[in-house]
């Protein structure tokens, strides 16, 4: 597979948490050819399995969250939409933004600013709360209220582009890379035998609960998971604290979320194959679907294994194409021979 | 009307790179000028002959420059210092895309993530010397190999209609006075006019200085974008302008009290022909007419603009209908300047 194509394809669709079916669709059908097959769920996650044809083989399961951040229109004032957010939003960023407004069919819309001729001194070095802001779709209030329904999602307009060196800029890269990552994982893994059944997941509503990746990983009963998000890369704005750029491989989580024998072995297979990585110092809730998958039923031997991210849960999300590839190649090599190396807490 | 808007305002002019921009009018331009020049800060002036002989009576002006930004420090991770080039407001630059350079070289303005923004900074905006580009350097030599120090960046935004006759795109600010000049200069004209194509207007109307000393009109007509305040809950005297009312009349503004006669002019011919007009209902910012007028022994000056809602940001909004308006009031206000 193009991973740069895939990925493309991916952060160009609109789904935000609670709408992410046709990501779900197109993610279902981008697994198939590297298993045995995948589908929707009814909670609307995409799951796709491949049997390694051994009896009550463990399982082992990839998670990666399709859902994105986004807005929901909740009113129609003068023709201008007000919203709240769908998960975690910086107002900050959005006066002037271009939205796509999730109607049949889709339209854009403009998050509205007062030019500064209207504001007090001083006003526009602060900050606009949402509650003030509005989206301009370029209708009067009756066109509006006919054509947008209250409870209409909107995401970030757009898809991704290149910048250099094999980096790429764009929306949802949170967590649709991490999704790619295991489509590759699993197209490395196509041809080669394995003594787990491996179960991959593109859960939804991350974002807002993890509740997706909850029920998903209760109706797969696996014996061991990873999850596979975004982490916080180095950039200027950064505050004290230890952070890698994007571009020098997966980030291995250490930490009580996180087995630790899994770590271990994730690191191990890092190390014997040598791929960059750094560890990831967790000390809590780790903010991925790792948190939530840890206890599900009688609870899951965990991992979780994060790719670099600059500018996370904005338009211009930037990663390196290079950490996704290293970052497949960690996950295939940790889930051959799985079922024989496997720890155990004693 | 609305593809040649459309094309213009794809093109990259930052306030003293208006290279790109020059080169589409002067091609546009060339098959109906009598003559045509640029000057030395980069204005293309072309005149054309009408039906009247008035000579240098009659100047139009529009300028080709957009807000944007300069490079000045490249840091050592590789990351664009700059600063903005014309007035930006600040709350809409922070995770925005952008093109340095004449090379067009993709990059982003960075933000930090929000999980790690605290209470306290989310309610500022951050400063622009607190910002920077990333187009994904490795390093400092790495972005050196792609962009130098003084390197313009425009906003990356495309050109499209959306709603209900509306038009999105950035620098509308003034491309469409650009475009309705071009389409009066392919029109058979009722007297000489001189078109202007103005640079350095974003940084203190510098170009239109040098033209007018050089044209050295009686009377100009400035067609420009101008600001529309008009969103909900916003005063109605605090709306300056609304799109889609048409062209906006100009009686006084920050840089210019223009000639009353010319303003009731462009009003009473508005009237005539049943083309809306607006008047400009702020007293706030101004554009060439103010360097136009003092130039010499004076110049009688008139203004019309088009409404554009988030003025000097990368996704401004505009009527479409109203180009064609503005278009058609300019056009009978020659068609009245030729008897005066």
């Amino acid at each position: 597979m193009n991973i740069r194509e895939t990925l493309g394809t991916l952060s160009a669709m609109a789904g935000p948490s609670g709408f992410e079916h046709p990501v779900a669709e197109q993610a279902a059908g981008l697994m198939r050819p590297f298993l045995d097959e995948a589908n929707v769920d009814r909670f609307g996650n995409a799951v796709g399995v491949r049997l390694c044809g051994k009896p009550g083989a463990p399982r082992l399961l990839l998670d990666a969250h399709l859902d994105e951040i986004g807005l929901m229109v909740t009113g129609v004032e003068d023709g201008f939409l007000r919203f709240r957010t769908i998960g975690g939003v910086d107002p900050r960023m959005l006066p002037d933004r271009e939205l796509t407004v999730l109607t049949h069919p889709s339209i854009l819309g403009v998050v509205t600013c007062l030019p500064p001729h209207v504001l007090k001194p001083g006003d526009t070095k602060k900050a606009i709360p949402i509650s003030e802001l509005r989206v301009d779709i370029g209708m009067d209030q009756k066109e509006a209220e006919r054509t947008v329904p209250i409870g209409t999602p909107m995401v970030f307009r757009g898809g991704c582009f290149d910048l250099k060196n094999g980096r790429l800029c764009g929306k949802s890269m949170d967590d649709r890379s991490c999704f790619t990552i295991l489509l590759r994982t699993a197209e490395l893994l196509k041809d080669k035998p394995l003594d787990v059944d491996l179960y991959v997941m593109g859960s939804t509503r991350e974002e807002v609960s993890g509740a997706g990746a909850k029920v998903g990983t209760y109706g797969i009963h696996p014996d061991y998971c990873v999850a596979v998000d975004v982490t916080h890369a180095k950039t200027p704005d950064m505050g004290k604290g230890r952070r890698s750029n994007i571009g020098g491989g997966p980030q291995i989580g250490v930490g009580p979320n996180m087995t630790r024998w899994m770590t271990e072995r994730m690191v191990g297979k890092a190390r014997e194959l040598g791929i960059p990585y750094d560890l990831e110092v967790m000390e809590g809730h780790t903010g991925t679907n790792g948190w939530h998958m840890q206890i599900v039923r009688e609870g899951v031997a965990t991992s979780v294994v994060s790719l670099p991210l600059k500018y996370m849960h904005s338009p211009i999300e930037v990663l390196d194409l290079a950490d996704i590839e290293q970052t497949a190649q960690l996950l295939a090599a940790f889930a051959e021979h799985l079922g024989k190396e496997a720890g155990s807490i004693c | 009307m609305l593809s040649l808007v459309k094309e213009l305002c794809l093109l990259n002019g930052v306030s003293s790179g208006e290279d790109e921009v020059r080169a589409f009018i002067r091609e546009k331009a060339a098959p109906y000028a009598e003559a045509m020049r640029t000057d030395a800060l980069g204005n293309l002036i072309v005149f054309k002959k009408g039906a009247k002989a008035t000579g240098n009576k009659l100047m139009l002006t529009a300028h080709m420059d957009e807000v944007g930004f300069i490079v000045n420090d490249i840091t050592e991770d590789g990351y664009l210092k700059f600063a903005p080039v014309g007035g930006i407001d600040p709350r809409v630059v922070i995770g925005k895309r952008v093109s340095v350079g004449l090379g067009r070289v993709q990059g982003a303005i960075g933000l930090k993530a929000y999980h790690l923004v605290s209470a306290e900074e989310e309610k500022n905006v951050p400063k622009f010397e607190d910002m920077y580009i990333d187009i994904g350097a490795r390093d400092r030599a790495d972005a050196e190999a792609a962009v130098s120090l003084g390197a313009l960046v425009a906003f990356e935004s495309d050109a499209v209609e959306f709603g209900y006759g509306m038009f999105k795109a950035k620098a509308i600010d003034d491309r469409v006075g650009c475009a309705v000049m071009l389409k009066l200069l392919e029109e058979e004209l009722p007297m000489d006019c001189t078109f202007v194509f103005s640079t350095q207007e974003e940084v203190g109307t510098r170009g239109a200085f040098g033209a007018a000393f050089s044209v050295t009109p009686e009377i100009a007509l400035v067609l420009e974008g101008t600001t529309a305040a008009d969103l909900p809950g916003t005063d109605s005297h605090r709306q300056v302008a609304v799109p889609g009312r048409g062209p906006v009349l100009s009686f006084m503004d920050g840089g210019t009290v223009y000639d009353r006669e010319l303003f009731e002019l462009m009003r009473e011919l508005g009237e005539k022909h049943q083309i809306p007009w607006q008047l400009k209902s702020g007293i706030s910012g101004g554009n060439d007419a103010s360097a136009v007028q003092r130039t010499k022994e004076g110049v009688r000056v008139a203004a019309m603009s088009v409404a554009v809602r988030y003025l000097h940001a990368p996704s401004s909004v505009a009527c479409v209908q109203d180009f064609d308006h503005m278009h058609a009031l300019a056009r009978k206000w020659i068609e009245a300047v030729a008897c005066l």
